[in-house]
């Protein structure tokens, strides 16, 4: 904190250098942490994505099941990150590794994706259900060749915000043993030393606006450009 | 071709049947329009036919096999399905959208592409153009175009359409209405209408189905509807205004006038000078070398001198024309709306059939409602 209060016009060049001094000094550690970041938020945006779409799937048509499912899991996303890793280490078969670390993130991603997916398909303008149906198609060819494609948008919003929270809470982990962006933070408070705690900040954002940028490319890849408002408009005004 | 024999829907906890014991045949290759207030029963009877909606009890057969013994995917797959707000898939191109059908039968890529082309061009729309649009640079009428040629994609010989021309502007409607009757008279479907609106029904109908609280009232031809209505309630449906409703009932084929003088444009302007010395009419129909309808002259603009050249210029656009499957109303219509003592009558291609003008529209409705209402005192 000293090196902070110091006189104001060296005092910012030398913090920032302190910084740039701690990074570059420790590159080959700060890049396994965040190499060890990457890896666990992968992990668990896969399982999750296997998991919660399918269930999000499964609980479409049925208004009961889903308000249990949601309501389950809006209660994980009230419990608290090291509260809730502080129960699954204790629970028996998870303890203090990756899995209790990976088990935690599909947990908060529940509610953004499962509620994503109930609440997209069942947005679906019901006279284009009707014109589907009416044409023939069965329940399953209706919702994968219209009400998913359709719900896609939705979906990714949700994605996008499950992968941007698990970011953040991946740092929390490191309490139950994984090395990662958090330790940089954890071990920079412990220490007192600022410009670890500022490095591991800064890149646990970087990730995080990283991911967002990458989910919003994926966005535009793969949402049907029948789909996009604003482009119909500047067409309709250009033609 | 469609037969409803006995024909109940009940929902639970409601007082009354939606549709109570109806029984009516369709026959192939006619318009049969579901007319009456809402939740008569007119939509619910529709919706039964590709079960869609399910009856309680009761059979409907088409083409002598019971719907109901059928798989359901399978029947609708063969049944042509229009609503009035369409429905079409906004994450597929133009293209996509009517080739859903098609795919689901396997068809080959290029029969689906050439059938796809082949409907854009029979609804009226450029394949060109619109083929890989979304719904979403589509008017209202083009969308309504692409779910009629969506509901023809693999030929199917009946259709249901359910309020198809109710959500678009009167005068789209009346457009879209003349070109289903003069498609109608090319694939001769079976089809099933569904409107609130009698003057639609007149218009489209072979034959009229009146429904009241799930019955059946009167099932008739349109003329029998006008001037024979069995009670009380379908003579108020119909409405006071029976001689106007005429109007609907008569195609302008009846008033045409086919000999019409017009001036071409490759005429010098003599021509035109002659056209207004012989003929009192206020306007001239100017054509082109292949008597398609280019516009008309006033005859205040035309100038004097004999040698001007250039007169094509003087040519105004006309405002409006009608296609020969029009009616008296829709004629009576752009008459008033834009001040016409006559209106052109066109093909498709805007070639001159011929003219409709007030005069002869008006003692020939004197004739009409004689004819049809002879058998009514007064």
């Amino acid at each position: 904190m000293d090196r902070m209060k110091r006189g104001d016009d060296m005092g910012i060049i030398d913090f920032f250098l302190n910084i740039a001094e701690y990074f570059i000094k420790h590159i080959d550690k700060i890049s396994t942490y965040t190499i060890e970041h990457f890896i666990l938020i992968i992990i668990a945006i896969i399982l999750s994505l296997l998991i919660w779409l399918t269930v999000g799937i499964a609980i479409r048509n049925n208004l009961g099941l889903a308000k249990g499912v949601l309501g389950i899991g809006s209660f994980i996303m009230s419990v608290p990150s090291i509260a809730l890793y502080g129960i699954l280490v204790s629970v028996p078969g998870f303890g203090l590794n990756r899995r209790s670390a990976v088990f935690g993130l599909i947990l908060y991603a529940m509610l953004p994706i499962v509620r994503n997916v109930y609440v997209s398909l069942n947005q679906v303008d019901e006279n284009i259900m009707e014109a589907a149906k009416g044409m023939g198609l069965s329940p399953r060819q209706v919702l994968f060749k219209v009400q998913l494609p359709l719900a896609v948008p939705v979906i990714l919003a949700g994605i996008r915000v499950a992968l941007v929270m698990m970011v953040g809470i991946a740092t929390l982990a490191v309490y139950i043993g994984e090395r990662n962006l958090g330790s940089l933070i954890q071990q920079g408070i412990v220490r007192t030393h600022d410009d670890m705690i500022i490095v591991g900040a800064i890149l646990v954002s970087v990730m995080a606006f990283l991911v967002d940028y990458i989910m919003g490319k994926i966005q535009k890849a793969i949402v049907s450009p029948g789909l996009i408002t604003d482009d119909s408009t500047s067409k309709k005004e250009v033609a | 071709m469609i037969k409803i024999e006995n024909v109940v829907k009940k929902y639970p906890g409601m007082e009354r049947p939606a549709v109570e014991n109806l029984s009516m045949e369709i026959g192939e290759g006619e318009i049969c329009v579901f007319v009456g207030p809402s939740g008569c029963g007119k939509t619910t009877t529709l919706k039964m036919i590709n079960r869609i909606i399910e009856p309680t009890s009761g059979a409907i057969y088409v083409n002598d096999v019971n719907v109901l013994k059928q798989n359901p995917d399978k029947l609708r797959q063969n049944i042509g399905y229009v609503i009035q707000q369409i429905g079409l898939f906004p994450h597929m191109t133009v293209h996509e959208n009517i080739s859903i059908v098609p795919k689901l039968l396997d068809w080959k890529e290029d029969r689906i592409k050439k059938r796809v082309d082949e409907l854009l061009e029979i609804v009226g729309l450029d394949p060109e153009e619109n083929r890989s649009k979304y719904p979403k640079a589509l008017s209202g009428g083009q969308r309504q175009r692409v779910g009629v040629a969506r509901a023809l994609a693999v030929n199917p010989p009946i259709m249901l359409m359910d309020e198809p021309f109710g959500a678009v502007d009167p005068v789209t409607r009346s457009q879209l209405q003349n070109e289903f009757l003069r498609l109608q008279k090319k694939i001769k479907k079976t089809i099933c209408f569904v409107t609130h609106d009698i003057d639609e029904a007149i218009k489209m109908g072979d034959k009229i189905a009146i429904m009241e609280q799930g019955n059946l009232i009167q099932y008739d031809s349109p003329e029998n509807l006008l001037f024979n209505p069995n009670n009380e309630f379908v003579e108020d449906f119909v409405g006071s205004d029976r001689s106007l409703k005429v109007l609907n009932l008569l195609r302008i084929d009846t008033v045409l006038k086919k000999d019409v003088k017009t001036v071409a444009t490759n005429n010098d302007i003599s021509a035109l000078h002659q056209f207004f010395e012989n003929n009192r009419k206020k306007r001239a129909i100017i054509v082109d070398e292949t008597n398609k309808v280019v516009g008309y002259v006033a005859r205040n603009d035309v100038p004097k001198g004999s040698s001007s050249k250039g007169w094509n210029s003087i040519i105004k656009p006309i405002p409006a024309t009608l296609p020969l499957q029009a009616t008296l109303r829709d004629a009576l219509a752009q008459m008033l709306q834009y001040d016409l003592g006559a209106v052109p009558v066109v093909e498709e291609d805007n070639s001159l059939l011929g003219v409709v003008d007030l005069d002869e529209i008006r003692s020939h409705i004197g004739e009409a409602y004689h004819e049809f209402g002879q058998d009514e005192a007064g």
